[in-house]
């Protein structure tokens, strides 16, 4: 039951008329009822491994706020963190494993192959899990005593499959004190659904149609304006497939009296990659701060112990996305930007930038245009990993990216004028905050803009199947 | 959280001091239902959008037919409309030489590729009050209509056809000649939300919108004209011979082999057990044609087009077929099956089921011949 289908608006409905209809005290069970039902709409048997983590994850918790023992502590800590990475692994990385022992053993790729199935939203339930139980272990979170409070946290359909990554303060403050939304909440969630829908389906499946076809063979279409432009498309669509799923969630949660951590805030516009990642998938890049890039030593230790961090991060990072060495290289080539950055601004002297964290607005200055299309540019490089299906692949497209001229503009003139307008809308948001003004301005207002997004789903939205988002694969 | 704090970070950015204002929910979900409402209505309930339709496509071919003959000046009632589907061969141009003579003006909206069902909302658009014709003529393949396996009630291409005709009223009926519950919620959706069904077509639009509407604006003011002077192939099967007994053919060296596929397919087709699904299919559609013109003083004349380049042998009548059914219907006339025998030539067919410029030529004169002898002197 994907977002983006009839069948799931109808849920959504239902859950909300129970959810308001019911008393009070019975509205959790609703929530949890219909998180496992939605969970199990995909594939039923995986909701064992949810539960199983769930189990294991309250009781390592209530374990380490029970024990004062620092051993006790330490080895309720290592079981669950077992249980969710070794689970996380099998899943996901025991096929790469597999394949690269093949390669050193001389044997074929698949000798050592199960067939495995992903269960979905595994990477985003383990690391809200992860993040629980070592907030409890660093004595920074009270353990959650109601195992149905805290099987709702780990489960609650809004952001199970893709995140947002909710930490357990952030969702047990609204959980515990809920109250109902305002009306300028439910108006703002409300908006952010239509907007997610349409972002996903209007912008992410119509450019996946460009990328898709590109690299599904990259031999085909030869020459540098090809290969930039599927570059472009596929980043056009994770964009706005990941945000589009993001902003959906972010609405629904609202409408249900939840608040979800802001997860995209326009990371094209990013003057560096510093700046990208205080923009792109910000609750991942928050959670491997916290609990990567700080435990490593963060930047306490010295310049090259910074650059090193900053590696392993990142290219774990990667490796979180998928098992697969172009994951790895797509972290590592984002770790090596950062670290160059940090590199050029400690030899320069100049301030670092800090990037957006405390939701400010770009600075914009003179240089500002030619860093935003150096920082897209040097991302949309990075996404040539990250999409094509070999690595092999993506150094042809790389090398086609700067070595062979001409080629063929894949992206339709509609589309590009679909991209410039949402840039646009982007470059206003960034100073205008018009979602703001929308969403609290005049009925007609709000009315006209929501139609708008439901007309543009009507008619440019690819409706013939409903596509899975980008991000459900991890 | 919800409860520490009532200034919620905006989602997208900071929140303007202005958000504290409480805003009535209903007066918005209100303006989201008038504004779509309107942009729909206005775009696609108003022709506004069909009038830049692809020409050359599905709808557009229909919306062309359509609005030509509603254009078309019928300064009194002795007009003959023919509908139909590619097999009805009338050339207007050909009979109405001979208007002096007979004082009736034959015009035709036949489409390839439609059937009965689109015939209907066809002739609803061209004559919604049903006083513009003296006489419709509509074509049977086989008065026997036995099954195919093209199932005419499950036809989606349908929907495509009339998507501009199609209005909310129509939600009640059309979607439920349908059996398939996913075409049936297609169709349901598609009439309430029509640009579910103009998706592609508005994407290529919005690739070249100014190229579109010049190419729309062109067809629209010269394609009468066009179709009018259609005259239809020059090809012939001359020297073909069908055993009819022992299915099988003799082609002229003229008819190159991935033809000879075609013929050999279309002449002797594989046929499902005949369980009437054809005819209940046909009984309503042309029930409902009926409807539209009951007491109308319209004469509709149900003919058998020219089947085969050779007269195939005959088969058992099927009385109660549905074409045999209304054919005591008041103002229902049923042409002699056999009128068209004398056709049945390949020197007048161009493939297996397509009469050609010649064969064409003379159906139109036969047919016109045989419609002014049951429409009597014009009034």
């Amino acid at each position: 039951m994907l977002f983006n289908t009839p069948q799931f608006f109808a849920f959504l409905a239902v859950i909300l008329i129970l959810f308001y209809a019911a008393p009070r005290s019975w509205r959790k069970y609703i929530l949890l009822a219909a998180s496992y039902f939605f969970y199990m709409s995909f594939i039923p048997k995986f909701i064992l491994i949810l539960l199983s983590l769930t189990a294991i994850d309250y009781t390592a918790a209530r374990w380490i706020s029970a024990t004062q023992s620092p051993r006790s502590r330490k080895i309720a800590l290592i079981i669950s963190l077992t249980a969710n990475l070794g689970l996380l692994g099998f899943f996901k990385y025991y096929n790469f494993f597999a394949s690269n022992i093949a390669f050193l053993f001389h044997q074929p790729s698949d000798a050592f192959a199960l067939s495995i199935i992903l269960p979905l939203g595994i990477s985003f339930h383990t690391f809200q899990s992860m993040s629980y139980v070592i907030d409890v272990y660093r004595r920074e979170q009270e353990p959650i005593t109601n195992p149905i409070d805290y099987a709702l946290f780990i489960s609650f359909f809004p952001q199970l499959v893709a995140g947002p990554i909710v930490r357990a303060r952030e969702f047990f403050g609204d959980l515990y004190h809920w109250r109902r939304p305002t009306n300028d909440e439910a108006l703002r969630g409300l908006l952010l659904l239509f907007l997610g829908l349409a972002k996903k389906m209007v912008l992410a499946d119509q450019f996946a149609q460009i990328a898709n076809g590109y690299f599904r063979d990259v031999t085909r279409q030869p020459g540098m304006v090809s290969a930039w432009s599927a570059a472009i498309a596929f980043g056009i669509q994770i964009y706005f497939d990941f945000s589009g799923y993001t902003d959906m969630a972010i609405g629904m949660a609202k409408l249900l009296g939840f608040h979800f951590p802001v997860n995209f805030r326009r990371p094209y516009l990013a003057s560096s990659i510093t700046d990208f990642w205080h923009r792109w998938h910000i609750s991942l890049s928050r959670w491997l701060r916290d609990y990567l890039y700080i435990p490593l030593g963060g930047n306490r230790h010295g310049r090259l112990q910074t650059y090193r961090n900053l590696m392993l991060t990142m290219l774990l990072g990667g490796l979180w996305h998928g098992a697969s060495w172009n994951f790895v290289v797509w972290g590592g080539y984002h770790g090596a930007l950062l670290s160059l950055e940090r590199m050029w601004h400690q030899v320069s002297g100049r301030p670092e930038t800090r990037g957006n964290t405390r939701l400010e607005p770009a600075r914009w200055t003179i240089w500002y245009p030619l860093q935003a299309v150096i920082t897209f540019g040097l991302v949309m490089i990075g996404w040539v990993f990250f999409r094509a299906a070999t690595f092999h692949d993506s150094l042809y497209v790389l090398h086609q990216m700067f070595f062979v001229p001409h080629g063929t503009q894949l992206i339709p003139r509609w589309e590009r004028i679909l991209a410039l307008g949402t840039l646009a809308l982007a470059l206003l948001e960034e100073k205008k905050e018009w979602f703001e003004r929308i969403a609290l301005g005049p009925a007609w207002a709000y009315g006209a803009v929501c139609a708008l997004l439901l007309l543009s789903v009507e008619l440019i939205g690819f409706t013939e199947v409903a596509v899975p988002f980008v991000y459900f694969q991890f | 959280m919800a409860s520490t704090s009532t200034k919620q970070p905006s989602v997208d950015g900071p929140t303007p001091a202005h958000a504290e204002a409480a805003h009535r929910v209903w007066p918005r979900i209100l303006a989201i239902v008038f504004f779509f409402t309107a942009f729909e209505g206005i775009l696609f309930h108003t022709g506004l959008y069909s009038s830049i339709i692809e020409p050359d496509s599905t709808t557009g071919y229909m919306e062309l037919q359509l609005r030509n003959e509603i254009r078309r000046p019928k300064p009194d009632r002795n007009q003959v409309l023919a509908v139909g589907h590619s097999r009805m061969s009338l050339l207007p141009r050909v009979v109405n030489q001979e208007k002096p003579g007979t004082g009736y003006t034959f015009a035709s909206i036949a489409l390839g590729g439609t059937s009965p069902r689109t015939w209907y909302y066809a002739l609803r658009a061209v004559d919604p009050n049903a006083n513009n014709y003296a006489a419709i003529a509509i074509p049977s393949v086989d008065y026997n209509e036995p099954d195919t396996y093209d199932y005419l009630t499950e036809r989606e291409m349908d929907l495509h056809y009339l998507i501009a005709r199609l209005e909310l009223r129509d939600i009640f009926e059309f979607p439920w000649t349908y059996r398939s519950k996913k075409l049936q919620w297609q169709i349901v959706r598609g009439i309430l939300l029509k640009g579910t069904i103009y998706k592609r077509d508005f994407i290529e639009f919005l690739d070249h919108p100014s190229a579109r509407i010049a190419k729309a604006r062109y067809y629209a003011s010269d394609s009468a004209g066009w179709y009018y002077g259609y005259g239809g192939m020059d090809k012939s099967l001359a020297g073909l011979q069908i055993d009819w007994q022992h299915k099988t053919m003799q082609f002229p060296a003229s008819i190159p082999e991935n033809e000879r596929k075609e013929i050999e397919n279309v002449s002797f087709p594989t046929l499902p057990p005949d369980q009437g699904r054809e005819t209940a299919y046909l009984r309503y559609w042309y029930g409902r044609i009926i409807d539209h013109y009951r007491g109308s003083g319209t004469k509709l004349i149900f003919m058998r087009v020219p089947r085969s380049p050779t007269t195939p042998p005959d088969t058992p009548l099927k009385l109660n077929s549905a074409v045999r059914q209304i054919a005591s219907l008041p103002d229902v006339v049923v042409l002699d099956g056999r009128l068209f025998n004398q056709l049945e030539h390949p020197g007048l067919f161009w493939d297996g089921q397509h009469l050609n410029r010649d064969g064409m030529e003379q159906f139109s004169r036969l047919l016109a011949g045989e419609v002014c002898r049951v429409l009597g002197p014009p009034k």
